[in-house]
């Protein structure tokens, strides 16, 4: 283990991830494709998503019954399946001896559910014969913990089972939630990321959304998620540290104006915080929103160095699963370029809503 | 309770079969008219709700909650259908 | 749980104590704390036939409905039109919290704050008024207003907009029915780890259709009232409100001379990972010792439990199930604010969370009210109908949740005359 030098035994490590992705599932589409710089969006299929979008980022021909099969899927939504399918792609992967405590393996996702489950459940009451002619197996699609629960329903996952939201943050959020919470004592081993859904009710609340002066661009969905746990627990379990997290930092601004300052105040106190500084920056993976808080983004980082990963321009706004996507693409190139062990990357995200976020990890 | 399922078509029976294996996610050949739809097909209580709410839907019936307790394997079904068609 | 030796811990800092000294509250049975102690104190009724949405076509529809709420009495920076009414709610409770707390909302911006909210449906309310309009006027029809205010991280970035924070860690807990404790359990660890000095943490839920058809088919709304552990229960009223609990360590709070509701003495989480809608009694037993474990008590130690209590069959039965589990025959009385209040879904453990408080910081125990005769299926004196008065010194906050989402707080009474007689925290727990 490279890092062992530099890692403790005390530190959270980040030592397996999945992702599913418009590059499709698993981790090997998803770097060749950002590696290639190859955009995964494509042109919308209209009759099939009437949506006032002409392409989008979807998973490729993502069927839920063909990936999880026919059990349990007759009333599973379409984030839930992106869920529990990138769940199981890591536990496969990683999770050796993590199902002999299932109580104290848990999962942290990031989402805001399903507005396409929502809408259709009330759309029965409202058109049905009753209006409480409604499918009641879909009722729990309706709430937004569902893919977080039924992900953990599949997986056996008895430890934690948190479900947190933040816009553009939400990835970076699950992450510090999962921080906090093995520190706390809560779990040993946590599945942390997020997962967002392309769907027809969310296309058309997306596009008339605050996009910071610009035009919508296109959407994207998948998940990503990462095995985070000690540095101790990973050697005891023979696992890799691809990465150890030295911490989240978030702040709020309430005019635009103020989004590069206080997210450059959340850079240096990262990189403070781990003793760090910004020539130690391996790596950027921005969040790259459109107008205006792309630019204050940009103006943030504009002082660091390192080369910038734009995930977002290549699979499209994966909203609630952007920030994730951007871990991912930080573990996806690190894996690429031995070199990079022992640098540290940085991932960041500007909200419409206000907040600002940014996470720094030692590579290797 | 027996003396209603002759009322009923044996399309409406393949029906009604039909979207009790889609939800129970057996095929066909695997649930009996007697097969007990908790003890024998691993049935939750959503999924006998489902059942009921599946009948309402379909078939525009009203159905009290309480017949969920008759409504334990086909057969139980079909005579809660008949009967509440019947009225 | 084995990762439960505090081992995990990357940085040596202790750990610090963490209190309650501010609560804001919006209930059908009143609104601010003093209204709410008022109404817990005297069992009072939030039950009303909905008039937030038609109500044509159900055999039954009461539900516990906030009447007389004004957001404009609470939003300074934003129009109420940015903000959907879980949001409002949210912001009005935090607003309240923070003057409860004795606090300006410049002495909050001062501090490195967490902002939490927890929440069932987010503006579902909203996605049901959206999707009504593509019912009536077209598929096309979109109201960009109000498709602009549903996302569930604008229940937490509201009161951060509206409090002009910037400090601040701002994130929306979509736990569901136990997100209350989720959120006010990670305000705990935020705090205790030294991450931030100050959090406002709760939950909030507007009524809507969308929720209320999902428990009415499921045949778990009750015709008339709710009676938790009744023999003759049948079901929830859904409700609405926001519960915000405003939390610092125990320093802060001594240092500024702040009145202190109690002491956050740990939590638990479980996952059920066995059912989306229906609890697991040896899942909710797991949470329960979890919680204990975290805050260095034991059993014994509890004086009462405020319980999820929805009033459903399965959820009484199952979750006294669970107690009797863990505390064996000597069950501590076990109530259920929901018989006043209704199920206010994502509020409902923060609101239980802060009738937890009051009743440390007063001395009583709220009512569970609605109670004729107590199912011996689930035995426990539910402290019917009426309050009492007792001296508590540790009380237990029931959250359970669809998808098997568990979360159990611990609170602890706060003697303003001996600061050293309460169980230590976590750290030296676990």
């Amino acid at each position: 283990m490279s890092a062992d030098a530099v890692t403790t035994a005390h530190d959270l490590v980040v030592s397996g991830w999945a992702v599913s992705s418009p590059y499709g599932l698993g981790r090997d589409g998803f770097t060749a494709g950002l590696r290639e710089g190859r955009r995964a969006v494509a042109a919308l299929d209209s009759e099939q998503w009437p949506v006032p979008y002409e392409e989008a980022g979807l998973i490729p021909g993502f069927d839920i019954k063909a990936v999880l099969g026919r059990k349990g899927t007759r009333s599973m939504d379409r984030v839930t399946a992106i869920a529990a399918t990138t769940v199981g792609m890591l536990l496969e992967e990683y999770g050796a001896g993590l199902a002999a405590d299932p109580e104290s393996t848990g999962l942290v996702l990031g989402t805001s559910g399903s507005v396409q489950s929502i809408m259709d459940f009330t759309r029965d009451a409202l058109t049905g014969k009753a209006p409480y002619l409604v499918d009641p197996a879909r009722f729990p699609n309706t709430v937004m913990n569902c893919p977080t629960g039924q992900s953990a329903i599949r997986h056996t996952l008895k430890g934690p089972n948190v479900t947190v939201s933040g816009g553009a943050a939400t990835g970076l959020l699950a992450l510090n939630y999962a921080s906090r919470l093995l520190r706390g004592g809560h779990a040993t081993a946590l599945l942390a990321g997020a997962a967002e859904e392309f769907s027809v009710q969310r296309a058309r609340l997306e596009q008339v959304a605050d996009h910071g002066g610009s035009a919508a661009e296109p959407l994207g969905e998948g998940a990503a998620l990462f095995l985070l746990e000690s540095g101790a627990a990973a050697r005891d379990s023979g696992r890799t540290v691809l990465a150890t997290v030295l911490g989240c930092r978030f702040r709020a601004f309430r005019d635009t104006g103020r989004a590069s300052a206080v997210l450059k105040s959340c850079v240096d106190e990262v990189l403070a915080a781990a003793g760090a500084t910004a020539d130690d920056i391996a790596l950027i993976a921005p969040g790259t929103p459109p107008g205006v808080f792309g630019k204050e983004e940009a103006a943030a980082l504009d002082g660091l160095a390192a080369p910038r990963l734009a995930v977002r321009p290549l699979i499209g706004d994966a909203t609630a699963a952007g920030a994730a996507f951007q871990l991912a693409a930080v573990l996806a190139e690190s894996a690429a370029r031995p070199e990079l062990v022992d640098r540290l990357a940085l991932v960041t995200a500007v909200d419409r809503d206000g907040t600002v976020g940014a996470a720094l990890l030692r590579l290797g | 309770m027996t003396t209603q399922i002759a009322d009923l078509s044996t399309e409406r029976k393949a029906e009604i079969k039909e979207i009790v294996c889609d939800i129970l996610e057996l095929e066909l050949d695997e649930v009996t008219d007697i097969s007990l739809f908790k003890e024998e097909h691993d049935a939750d209580s959503l999924r006998t709700i489902e059942i009921l709410a599946s009948m309402e839907r379909n078939f525009g019936l009203v159905l009290e909650q309480a017949e969920l307790s008759r409504m334990v394997n086909l057969a139980g079904v079909y005579a809660v259908v008949a009967e509440a068609e019947g009225k | 749980m084995s990762g439960a030796t505090g081992g995990t811990a990357p940085h040596t800092a202790p750990r610090h104590r963490v209190v309650i000294t501010g609560l804001g509250v919006v209930t059908s049975i009143g609104t601010g704390v003093d209204a709410f102690a008022d109404g817990l104190r005297a069992g009072r009724s939030g039950a009303k036939p909905i008039g937030a949405f038609d109500t044509t076509g159900f055999a039954y529809s009461n539900a516990c409905e906030i009447t007389d709420f004004d957001p404009e009495e609470w939003l300074r920076d934003m129009a109420a039109d940015e903000l959907g009414r879980a949001a409002q709610f949210a912001v009005a409770g935090s607003r309240m919290a923070v003057a409860d707390a004795g606090l300006t909302e410049d002495d909050v911006r001062a501090r490195r704050t967490l902002v939490s909210v927890g929440t069932t449906d987010g503006e579902s309310r909203d996605l049901d008024h959206l999707i009504g309009l593509q019912v009536t006027e077209g598929e096309d029809r979109l109201d960009a207003t109000v498709a602009r205010r549903v996302w569930p991280g604008r229940l937490s970035a509201g009161i951060v907009r509206e409090l002009g924070l910037e400090d601040v860690e701002t994130v929306t807990v979509p736990t569901a029915c136990a997100a209350g404790n989720y959120a006010v359990g990670s305000g705990y660890d935020a705090i205790s780890s030294g991450d931030v000095e100050m959090a406002l943490c709760g939950g909030a839920d507007a009524l809507c259709r969308k929720t209320f058809t999902g428990f009415y088919r499921l045949g778990t709304i009750a015709p008339d009232v709710c009676r938790p552990f009744d023999a003759d229960r049948q079901g929830i009223l859904t409700g609405e409100g926001a519960g915000i609990l405003l939390m610092e360590s125990l320093e802060s709070a001594l240092g500024r001379g702040a009145r202190i509701y109690a002491e956050v003495l740990g939590y638990g989480l479980s996952c059920d990972a066995s059912h989306p809608v229906a609890p697991d009694r040896d899942s909710i037993a797991r949470c329960i010792t979890a919680a204990h474990r975290n805050a260095g008590i034991e059993a014994s130690d509890v004086d009462f439990i405020s319980a999820h209590g929805t009033g459903t069959k399965a959820n009484d039965v199952t979750e006294v199930g669970a107690i009797r589990q863990v505390f064996g025959d000597e069950l501590p009385r076990t109530v259920s604010i929901k018989s006043m209040i209704g199920h206010t879904m994502g509020a409902a453990s923060a609101l239980a969370a802060a009738a937890c408080s009051l009743a440390l910081r007063e001395g009583f125990i709220p009512p569970t009210i609605n109670h004729r005769t107590t199912d011996p299926e689930c035995a426990v004196d539910c402290v019917p109908n009426e309050a009492v008065e007792a001296r508590l010194r540790v009380v237990q906050n029931n959250g359970l949740a669809f998808g098997g989402n568990n979360a159990v707080l611990m609170l602890g009474h706060w003697d303003e005359n001996a600061t050293e007689t309460l169980p230590a925290d976590a750290t030296a727990a676990a």
